[in-house]
């Protein structure tokens, strides 16, 4: 039986054609995912579906009917419920208050709070997801916070349950987690659309897989007769290589290194204890760790956010003194930030700001203070073809391009700053594969230019397939040193978790 | 003993039309649109109070007359930044200006005079005075044995606001909206419903104060003195009453109680103090305001959504 159908759906925005002629069928009962890169318009489809945006023309059809789906509150009713990609929490309410927000158990028009406890506390008994009513959601783990938003569309009795990349924030654990409760849904009949671009997780949880490009649907296919490789190339349209051939070239002299290193984090606790090692020219000097082992102090250090109890750090052989962010990007050094939002873009700017933010006060882009739009124009045309953003468009708000364009747009900026030491701090963090292969590329041209890199990574693949040298951060101490020829994953893995040492290789 | 009471009956007195304005703004703000036109509001509110009541011979059709104003006003505020997400600010400063200029026009027009109306029926005269003579005797309580409706007001709605937000289901909404109203949105809150609402709710409650500058203790309305600041000191006290309604009428009692200080410093001073200009006086209030909220503002957090105009997107 179809739960959901959508006919020849079409959605237009202003500059770029979101969702072409889409029809899909999906079954009750089944586990769909739909797969594509970013800005191929998945999260597009599904809020249109939710009744968020309207589609210029196509058909949706809910259990057999064809509905007019105008808002939200018309999904909901027909039982289809959506837990977002940015969560649509409210921190400052409680467990409680957010999932019964929109349909509040009253007494009149008085909010009756001790019931509305009372029915979250049956929910999340009845599927086994648990959860403190009472407990602020700002107070909460990511992992639990998404346990909310289902809650939320169970409670309003969703059938149909859209989850728009839902382990892109998820660490490891609490995906495995989600997955349990994904199949434990579908063992309920629930009807189950998975977003995400992350292959081998479609592969583990799905019944049938959609891709979608550019808009547009490629195929259907069944998860048992299929693999990664041939999802990706759906994806992405062409082969796509992660395994990049090393460039072999000889590192030269030392562009980067920082000798005994202590740091406090904002918590006044010692992050990074007595750590020292160097980067040379054209050299690939990968870090590898869990998250919150040192990672955040490093950098922060580096870029004079935290100010160290100790140590030096130096670049071209010559010790930094005082070290801010201008400082250092002056010495040399290029940062590609792990946090793009936050760090690597000003949002509400345009693409054409973003890209010369670091040398807008330099000629040609400004002269005596005023800016120099015709120069700011053409240099940003210019770098937005050569880095393949899309859509190409200069006046574009950086908020609103892909994770993975906007991504480009940082790397556009900070490669065209001079620089011979990079610092790629989780450089592929939440990009699709094709973004991923650009930036792989991109690092490995880097490297063949002569330019050191710092590459922190949290991906082993990424570590292994990229790095000329490996650095194991444990607990805020650099526990090993090895090259990815002498090593396996499943060593690596040993030493990130400190149960193995290893000496330097000198 | 007596004195005692005087002087608090006098901050309420001061109190009130704050108190009403700062919840005014918290009720706005607290659906995430800033009222900064709380000042032009009451000065409209203030005006067309004293403009009833003159008409009618009867300060209640004056009271009923500053709040269809306030409704006025306010629908015009809701309709520049809800329906058209227009600038917030930019919407308060045209109505605080436009307060300015209108007013002194129709006082004019209306009364033929400048600077003040001629005097009207209010709700400060000894006869519509709320009398609760049994409580004259006892120290403190005795103060509120012969206030004006305003200051009850002020006090029953801070006690109702609290309620609305904290305890009842439109008040659960309106905070949402404040927060994320994204977030509201998807739940199938109708997010521009409760702005409206808000909005034109803020207002009323700011005309509110804006009749007891003119119909309060006094009866006429003085084209300088009203509102005076009392506008942007409630905005002041909203802020530093953290956006809570309680919070607001803790911090209109501080500075009303700085105004009274005022005055009692003013007509004690001997010697030395006396020689000191009153407008040091006059603004002593004010330089507590600003000391308040420099001392608070940074810890103060408002609605996470506050002041950012909500497009829905299509
Ligand atoms: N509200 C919007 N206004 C204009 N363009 C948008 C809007 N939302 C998405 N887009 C564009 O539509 C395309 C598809 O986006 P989206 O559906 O979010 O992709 P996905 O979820 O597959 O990553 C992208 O190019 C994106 O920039
Ligand atoms: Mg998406």
């Amino acid at each position: 039986m179809e739960a959901l159908g959508v006919r020849n759906i079409v959605k237009q925005f202003p500059n770029v054609l979101a969702n072409d002629k889409v029809t899909l069928s999906i079954e009750k009962g089944e586990i769909f995912a739909l797969v594509g890169e970013n800005g191929a318009g998945k999260s597009t489809l599904m809020k249109i579906v939710y009744g968020l945006y309207t589609p210029n023309s196509g058909e949706i059809y809910v259990f057999g009917k064809k509905e007019d789906i105008k808002t939200p509150q018309d999904s909901i009713k027909l039982k289809i419920g959506m837990v977002h990609q940015e969560f649509m929490l409210i921190p400052r309410f409680t467990v409680t208050q957010n999932i019964v927000l929109g349909d509040e158990p009253h007494k009149g028009f008085v909010f009756d709070y001790l019931r509305a406890i009372s029915e979250v506390r049956e929910i999340s008994d009845k599927f086994g997801l648990k959860i403190d009513p009472t407990e602020k959601v700002e107070n909460l783990p990511v992992g639990i916070q998404q346990r909310v938003e289902i809650l939320k569309i169970l409670r309003r009795g969703a059938e149909i349950l859209i989850f728009d990349e839902p382990t892109a924030v998820l660490t490891p654990e609490e995906t495995s987690e989600l997955f349990k409760t994904l199949n434990a849904l579908k063992q309920d009949g629930k009807t189950i659309i998975f977003i995400s671009h992350k292959l081998n997780e479609v592969m583990e949880i799905a019944d049938r897989i959609g891709v979608m490009r550019r808009g547009e649907l490629q195929g259907i296919v069944n998860k048992s007769e299929t693999n990664e490789r041939e999802l990706a190339r759906m994806m992405v349209g062409r082969d796509v290589v992660l395994e990049l051939p090393k460039a072999n070239v000889k590192a030269g002299d030392e562009v980067f290194s920082v000798s005994n290193l202590n740091v406090k984090n904002t918590k006044g606790i010692l992050g990074l204890k007595g750590v020292s090692f160097s980067v040379h020219a054209r050299e690939i000097v990968g870090i590898a760790g869990v998250e919150g082992n040192g990672q955040a102090e490093l950098v922060n250090a580096i870029l004079g956010f935290l100010k160290p109890t100790s140590g030096k750090i130096s670049i071209n052989g010559k010790e930094i003194k005082l070290i801010t962010p201008y400082n250092m990007r002056t010495r040399g050094m290029s940062y590609i930030p792990e946090d793009r939002k936050r760090r690597g873009l000003v949002l509400p700017f345009r693409a054409r700001e973003n890209i010369i933010m670091g040398q807008h006060t330099l000629y040609p882009f400004s002269n005596r203070g005023i800016l120099n739009d015709k120069e700011i124009d053409a240099f940003a045309t210019k770098k937005l073809q050569e880095f393949d953003v899309r859509p190409p468009d200069i006046y574009s708000k950086a908020e609103s391009f892909s994770g993975g364009n906007q991504q480009k747009i940082i790397l556009a900026k900070e490669m065209s700053l001079k620089h011979n030491f990079l610092l790629a701090s989780q450089p592929t963090r939440g990009l699709d594969i094709g973004a991923t292969e650009f930036v792989y590329k991109m690092l490995v041209e880097e490297k063949k230019k002569g330019i050191g890199i710092l590459l922190i990574s949290l991906e082993l693949s990424e570590i292994m397939g990229l790095s000329d040298r490996i650095l194991v951060l444990y607990n805020g101490e650099i526990v090993g040193e090895v090259t990815p020829e002498e090593t396996t994953e499943e060593e690596l893995g040993l030493m990130m978790l400190g149960l193995k040492r290893k000496e330097r290789v000198q | 003993m007596q004195l005692l009471n005087l002087a608090i009956a006098m901050m309420l007195d001061f109190a009130a039309p704050i108190l009403l304005a700062s919840l005014g703004g918290v009720i706005s703000e607290s659906s995430g649109v800033v009222n900064i036109a709380l000042e032009g509001i009451m000065r409209f509110s203030a005006f067309f109070g004293v403009w009833g009541s003159a008409v009618a011979k009867n300060q209640w059709v004056g009271l009923l007359w500053g709040i269809g104003i306030g409704i006025v006003v306010g629908a015009f505020h809701a309709y520049i930044t809800v329906k058209w997400a227009g600038d917030q600010i930019v919407s308060g400063v045209a109505i605080n200006v436009v307060s300015l200029g209108i007013i002194t026009y129709f006082l004019e027009l209306i009364f033929k005079t400048t600077g003040y109306s001629p005097s009207v029926p209010y709700f400060g005269s000894a006869a519509n005075r709320i009398s609760l003579t049994f409580l004259s005797k006892i120290p403190v309580l005795g103060a509120f044995s012969r206030l004006t409706i305003f200051v009850w007001l002020s006090l029953l709605l801070t006690g109702g606001l609290h309620f609305l937000l904290y305890h009842t289901v439109l008040g659960l909404r309106i905070r949402s909206v404040g927060e994320n109203p994204t977030a509201a949105e998807t739940l199938g809150v109708n997010v521009f419903k409760i702005k409206w609402f808000a909005v034109i709710m803020g207002s009323v409650f700011a005309a509110i104060g804006g009749a007891a500058l003119s119909l309060g203790t006094m009866a006429s309305f003085n084209n300088t003195g009203v509102a005076g600041g009392k506008g942007f000191i409630a905005l002041a006290a909203m802020i530093f009453g953290k956006w809570t309604p309680f919070g607001a009428m803790l911090a209109a009692f501080l500075f009303a109680s700085a105004q009274v200080l005022q005055f009692i410093l003013q007509a004690t001073a001997r010697g030395i103090a006396s020689q000191i200009p009153s407008g040091f006086y006059s603004a002593l209030p004010y330089f507590l305001t600003i000391g308040a909220l420099v001392g608070v503002v940074g810890k103060a957090v408002g609605p996470a959504a506050d002041g950012i105009p909500y497009k829905k997107e299509s």
